[in-house]
């Protein structure tokens, strides 16, 4: 697998300098700087990503979710094998951040200095960097629903990526994830990971963001011979016998108790550690095997290297106080599946439990009022549940996540609304309960989800002394 | 009497939490059956009784799927439309009641029913979003909302609008006329959804679709507490982006 040598051409030389003095200066400033060295390189040569020399193998990383995971998975994995890995993992998934890392990548004259560049890239930013690049590799761990202000739908991030792909792309897609898995054309030498049936799974889709239910070849409504969350699962169309894809790379059991799985890679089938116990992170860790594999790792290299990753952790932080359980998740405001997924874990944990919710995105709250329809594209109804007996709502959205609530079924006695973000963690009571889940956002992590942690565990505390 | 409702294409037609626009009609409602028909079957409009037609978001290729399965049953349409039929067309499904569907990224242009003398341009990289505020002449509340889409549809001088943008836009950016509203046929890209949203207007939809009942809205406290907290923060110009504004 060899690109052609790009050329030497004095703008682009001149792009790469301002990119990299850029670079320096923040350096010494105490920036990072892995977006504006890209930025000023861009304005310098706007065709800079058609011109940049290249390491002998470009692979990017896309998807809704884990592509961060993935990527940083796949980058260690190569450097431990010896390779000389140029990648994004510390900096920007976009276009700026990716032609940042390939000039960090490149000499003063232009050489480079890696053999192979392990590229995050944002879904959106497909058209902006893909046929400029043109990779040897693309891997897409799955496309579901994101924010409905940026994403719209997952077919219309698929149709961006798939319209940007060059035919000389080899594609490493989730065969279980059928938006995923018809990116590119018959063009592209297609290779798929999947999960096999993990034995006790639903086989009948539920929740608002099903977005498969019918054959893509007859429109006939598919039958789920597997479903696990959205459309992630194995169909079949009982009208002309389409079925997904056969996984290359498959996981042919897991076994969360002892944080393994049985991979099957050709013909080798080899139980490698789970680097997490949630099934989307056992999809990244499929996702770098088949990776690897098409990149011309050895077998025994990819399981040796997946072997050494570190002991399963859990997905949220847990700890426990005076006999109390702290759940802290990290619940996405504005992406809807992302708090289905949340959501859902709530129920599994044991006990009576209380909840305190606050996952308004702080960046809309002086100037904008947030689009609240991702609340009705989550599934509130996970947390219609016996054992949840409070749930508290706190900030300037309270009123909708409460209606919401009450019409997904839970008994709006339960509800209780505060006006703060972090009041509820002097309301709640204490006593008489097992768990208390402490829901925020992304952008209020900090403001919001730190300080109710940290009052939750004083008031435990005080309970033990 | 039980209402029955018919939701139409659930399995394309479920975008943005829309659906829930039923959910919370049927939880007020009570005595409701609802016929959820998919792409393969006969519509029952076309020859049972049904009280309200909804149809919510779609793909941009949900959007041609469904007028391939209207298309043949375009007249009734039309002629429940004029009987007084209920209708709830939301987001991009009023799109296809239209005469056409132009996308030049995906390059398609494609008839759509024709009921409506209105033409829609979509631009997948024009995407457009904001908030809507704006009166109907039934009620004394504004009705609010979100846009978040990438098409726009033609003025339609012909065809009545569901409300007046007050703040933001309607039909596209150069007017306020928003949706279509003929007869008890309402069509708006407004979601939300919009009869979460909006509890009066829902209530009023209520009587409107069963006179022999009061209307008791489901969960009405929290609705009105959420419809009062929004209506103050819409009436908040800092909180309005040029960006969402009629061009003017």
């Amino acid at each position: 697998m060899t690109r052609p040598v790009r050329p030497i051409r004095a703008r682009m030389l001149l792009a790469v300098w301002a990119g990299k003095l850029t670079g320096a200066l923040l350096r010494l400033a105490g920036r990072a700087g892995t977006h504006v060295p890209g930025k000023v390189a861009l304005a310098v040569y706007p065709g800079l990503m058609s011109a940049i020399p290249l390491p002998p193998r470009v692979v990017v990383v896309t998807g809704t979710n884990g592509k961060t995971t993935t990527t940083n998975i796949l980058a260690d994995a190569l450097h431990n094998l010896g390779v000389r890995v140029g990648s994004n993992r510390a900096g920007s998934n976009l276009r700026e951040g990716i032609i940042a890392t390939l000039m960090d990548g490149l000499t003063v004259l232009g050489r480079s200095t890696i053999d192979t560049a392990i590229l995050e890239m944002d879904e959106r930013s497909a058209r902006l960097v893909l046929p400029g690049l043109r990779p040897d590799v693309l891997v897409c761990t799955n496309l579901t629903r994101d924010s409905i202000k940026r994403n719209a739908h997952p077919e219309y991030i698929a149709w961006i990526v798939s319209s940007a792909l060059s035919d000389d792309t080899t594609l490493v897609l989730n065969a279980d994830d059928l938006i995923t898995a018809r990116l590119g054309t018959d063009a592209n030498r297609r290779v798929f990971f999947g999960v096999d049936a993990l034995g006790d799974e639903s086989r009948t889709p539920h929740g608002v963001a099903i977005d498969v239910s019918i054959c893509p070849i007859c429109d006939h409504t598919l039958v789920w011979d597997v479903w696990r969350f959205n459309h992630i699962g194995k169909v079949t169309c009982p009208s002309c016998g389409f079925r997904s894809p056969q996984a290359d790379v498959r996981a042919l059991s897991v076994d969360i108790a002892s944080g393994t799985m049985d991979l099957a890679m050709g013909d080798t089938t080899t139980t490698l550690p789970l680097v997490n116990d949630n099934i989307v992170n056992i999809y990244n860790e499929v996702a770098v095997a088949a990776a690897l594999t098409v990149l011309g790792v050895a077998v025994e290299d990819i399981a040796a290297q997946l072997a050494s990753l570190k002991p399963p952790v859990t997905r949220f932080a847990d700890e426990t106080i005076s006999g109390v359980r702290i759940l802290r998740l990290l619940t996405k405001g504005l992406v809807g599946v992302a708090c289905s997924r949340a959501f859902e874990h709530i129920p599994t944990i044991p006990g009576r439990k209380v909840v305190l919710m606050a996952i308004d995105e702080a960046s809309e709250r002086v100037t904008e009022v947030e689009n609240t329809a991702w609340i009705y594209d989550a599934d509130y109804e996970y947390l219609a549940d016996p054992t949840i007996a409070q749930i508290f709502v706190g900030g300037i959205r309270r009123h909708d996540h409460a209606l919401r609530l009450a019409i997904a079924g839970v008994d709006p006695t339960k509800i209780v609304l505060v006006e703060s973000e972090t009041g509820a963690a002097d309301l709640v009571s204490l006593d008489n309960v097992d768990a208390v889940f402490n829901l925020h956002s992304v952008h209020n992590a900090l403001i919001s989800g730190n300080p109710v942690q940290d009052r939750l565990r004083e008031r435990l505390l005080e309970k033990v002394r | 009497m039980t209402v029955v409702i018919e939701m139409l294409f659930p399995e394309i037609a479920n975008l943005h939490g829309d659906n829930s626009n039923i959910d919370y009609l049927a939880q007020s409602l009570g005595d409701v059956r609802i016929y959820r028909t998919g792409l393969n079957e006969t519509p029952r409009f076309v020859s049972e009784r049904v009280d309200l037609v909804y149809l919510g978001p779609m793909t941009e290729s949900g959007q041609i799927k469904a007028i391939d399965r209207l298309t043949p049953h375009g007249s009734r349409i039309a002629e429940l439309i004029d009987s007084g039929t209920h209708f709830l067309f939301t987001h991009n499904a009023m799109e296809v009641l239209g005469n056409r569907i132009s996308n030049a990224e995906m390059n398609y242009d494609v008839p759509g029913l024709g009921i409506f003398d209105f033409t829609t341009t979509v631009n997948m990289f024009g995407r457009f979003t904001g908030k809507v505020m704006g009166t109907i002449d039934e009620l004394p509340h504004a009705i609010v909302g979100y846009k978040s889409q990438f098409s726009m549809v033609s003025n339609a001088p012909n065809v009545a609008g569901f409300l007046t943008a007050e703040r933001g836009i309607g039909r596209n950016r150069s007017t306020n006329v928003e949706g279509i509203r003929v007869n008890n046929f309402i069509g708006t890209s407004l979601i939300g959804p919009l009869l979460v949203m909006n509890p009066y207007f829902t209530e009023s939809l209520l009587s409107s679709i069963d006179p022999t009942r009061e209307p008791t809205l489901a969960l009405r406290e929290l609705a009105v507490a959420a419809y009062d907290a929004r209506v103050r923060d819409f009436n908040d110009a800092a909180r309005w982006s040029q960006a969402e504004l009629l061009v003017t």
